[in-house]
């Protein structure tokens, strides 16, 4: 009955989403809210049209507004020779809004934000203090390794879908070795010895690179940035994992899989302590730092 | 509890040191590679290394980093479309609170280096633009990939940009900029700067 539930909610959430590939192929495309917001096709399409030569600088489809199109190192200069010139700018161009990500619920994003900024520091980081206190760094970094090493189905699968084999076939090799010599995967030899780096894929990644836009910006609690295309990345990620299915099954595996989210999560947190108090000390608007630092961050992981 | 890597430890918005075989040395490179040895030459003498010193330290390596970062270039690009709009006096201003922002924020950080390796990954130029990428090795044997955007000018190749794994600090400045200008104000926004710059 539960994967009836959840195979539904996952096609009526990919039919909901359908506007979301046709915003990333139209040029302007006026949002029911107020002002236009200008997605470009420079938005996550352009990966193909990114040049491949290794010597070329590389074209970041971030700010997506007309002025600034582009991001190539001649067209900085376009960028700033508009707002230099002695003529007042267009009034187009002065009440446009520069938006790089849709943010059409964001009063709902900011309470969602306020929470996970409470949760964090009221109850995440004296957790992963106390644990980070207890636990060494090896033995945390160890954590950090099994968790990645049980999530290895959700990259293979990626890698098939991103058309990338050797990708997939990297991925595969390191969950062997490091189950078996990295010791069901606390360890790295796959890394250290054999130098296979970590293929870092998820489906939000998949579904940018087939050309869908991150339609708007979802603020989650507990789990975080994301938007809608990511948040249907990480169903459809769950879906992959063979745990979710046990978990049907089996409520021992529910239990088991919700104990070790947990833990990962506090163990992520205490191997970054300080990086979100860094973003806000250097951030104006913690809310718009991480939003903009996230849909880059995903756009540089679509181009990669 | 974030899924993302937020951005890094700031060091590395300043580090760029060349480590292995010499490259090409190249202007932009080599100018830089210059401002970083003399960072951490002031950062690791023991010399300096008291707190009574700590003032003096950081006029020093301020001093050093405003050779290499075009402070206006930065709050122009980081304004925006609201700059056209300011005053003579206003932009001299604004540079200086941007400055100091990110001074108080980043500068502070360069003192925990800890010994990262910095490896130069490659340089293009276009005319008066380059970028130099770079790659930043933690003790955690994490990779950080950094780029820097630089102009020439007359003093030299400047830097008036920085991303860190992708996250461009003008772009998430300038958002957040154009943001608090549209919501209320460019003064109220000058008052944020100011309120941030009092809290340091």
């Amino acid at each position: 009955m539960k994967m009836v539930l959840w195979v539904c909610s996952l096609f009526l959430l990919c039919l909901i989403s359908l506007p979301g590939f046709c915003t990333a192929e139209d040029s302007i495309s006026p949002s029911p809210s107020q002002a236009p917001i200008i997605i470009s096709p420079s938005d996550e399409t352009i990966p193909t049209a990114v040049p491949l030569d290794p010597l070329q600088p590389s074209i970041p489809a971030d700010s997506l507004t007309p002025p600034h199109a582009a991001d190539s190192l001649e067209k900085d200069e376009k960028l700033v020779q508009t707002p230099d010139e002695s003529v007042p700018p267009e009034p187009s161009e002065s009440e446009e809004v520069q938006k790089t990500i849709a943010d059409p619920i964001e009063p709902v994003n900011r309470v969602f934000f306020v929470f996970n900024d409470k949760l964090y520091f009221w109850v995440l980081k004296p957790v992963a203090t106390g644990y980070k206190a207890v636990i060494p760094e090896d033995g945390r970094i160890g954590v950090r390794n099994f968790f990645s090493n049980l999530s290895t189905p959700v990259r293979v699968i990626n890698c098939l879908l991103q058309a990338k084999p050797k990708c997939a076939g990297t991925e595969t090799l390191r969950f062997v070795i490091n189950t078996t010599v990295g010791v069901a995967g606390f360890f790295d030899p796959a890394k250290k010895r054999f130098h296979l780096e970590k293929q870092d894929r998820d489906f939000g990644q998949t579904l940018g690179i087939w050309g869908m836009g991150p339609v708007f910006y979802l603020d989650f609690p507990i789990l975080g940035p994301s938007s809608l295309r990511d948040g249907l990345g990480f169903a459809a990620d769950a879906s992959f994992k063979p745990q979710t299915y046990l978990s049907f099954y089996f409520v021992a595996v529910e239990y088991a899989n919700a104990g070790g989210r947990v833990l990962e999560m506090i163990n992520e947190a205490s191997l970054t302590l300080g990086e979100y108090e860094n973003l806000k000390k250097a951030a104006l608007d913690p809310y718009i730092a991480l939003r903009e630092a996230y849909v880059q961050y995903r756009q540089n992981k679509i181009k990669q | 509890m974030s899924r993302i890597r937020l951005i890094r430890s700031a060091w590395s918005f300043l580090l760029a040191l060349a480590v292995a075989a010499p490259v090409l040395a190249t202007d932009p490179m080599e100018e830089m590679k210059q401002t970083t040895e003399k960072i951490l030459s002031i950062v690791t003498n023991t010399g300096l290394k008291s707190p009574s010193k700590a003032s003096e330290r950081g006029r020093l390596i301020r001093q050093a980093v405003d050779e290499r970062f075009d402070w206006e270039e930065m709050a122009r690009r980081a304004l925006a479309t609201h700059w056209a709009k300011r005053t003579a006096e206003e932009k001299k201003e604004f540079v200086g609170l941007f400055a100091d922002l990110l001074d108080h924020t980043y500068m502070k950080k360069v003192e925990d280096y800890n010994g990262e390796k910095v490896s130069y990954e490659g340089e293009t130029k276009e005319g008066d633009y380059a970028a130099v990428k770079v790659k930043i090795v933690t003790q955690k044997d994490k990779d950080i990939p950094v780029e820097y955007r630089l102009k020439k000018k007359e003093n030299g190749w400047l830097i008036y940009d920085v991303s860190i794994e992708g996250v461009s600090l003008i772009n998430n400045y300038r958002t957040q900029f154009n943001s608090i200008v549209q919501q209320s104000s460019y003064e109220n926004l000058v008052k944020r700067l100011r309120e941030k710059a009092d809290l340091k």
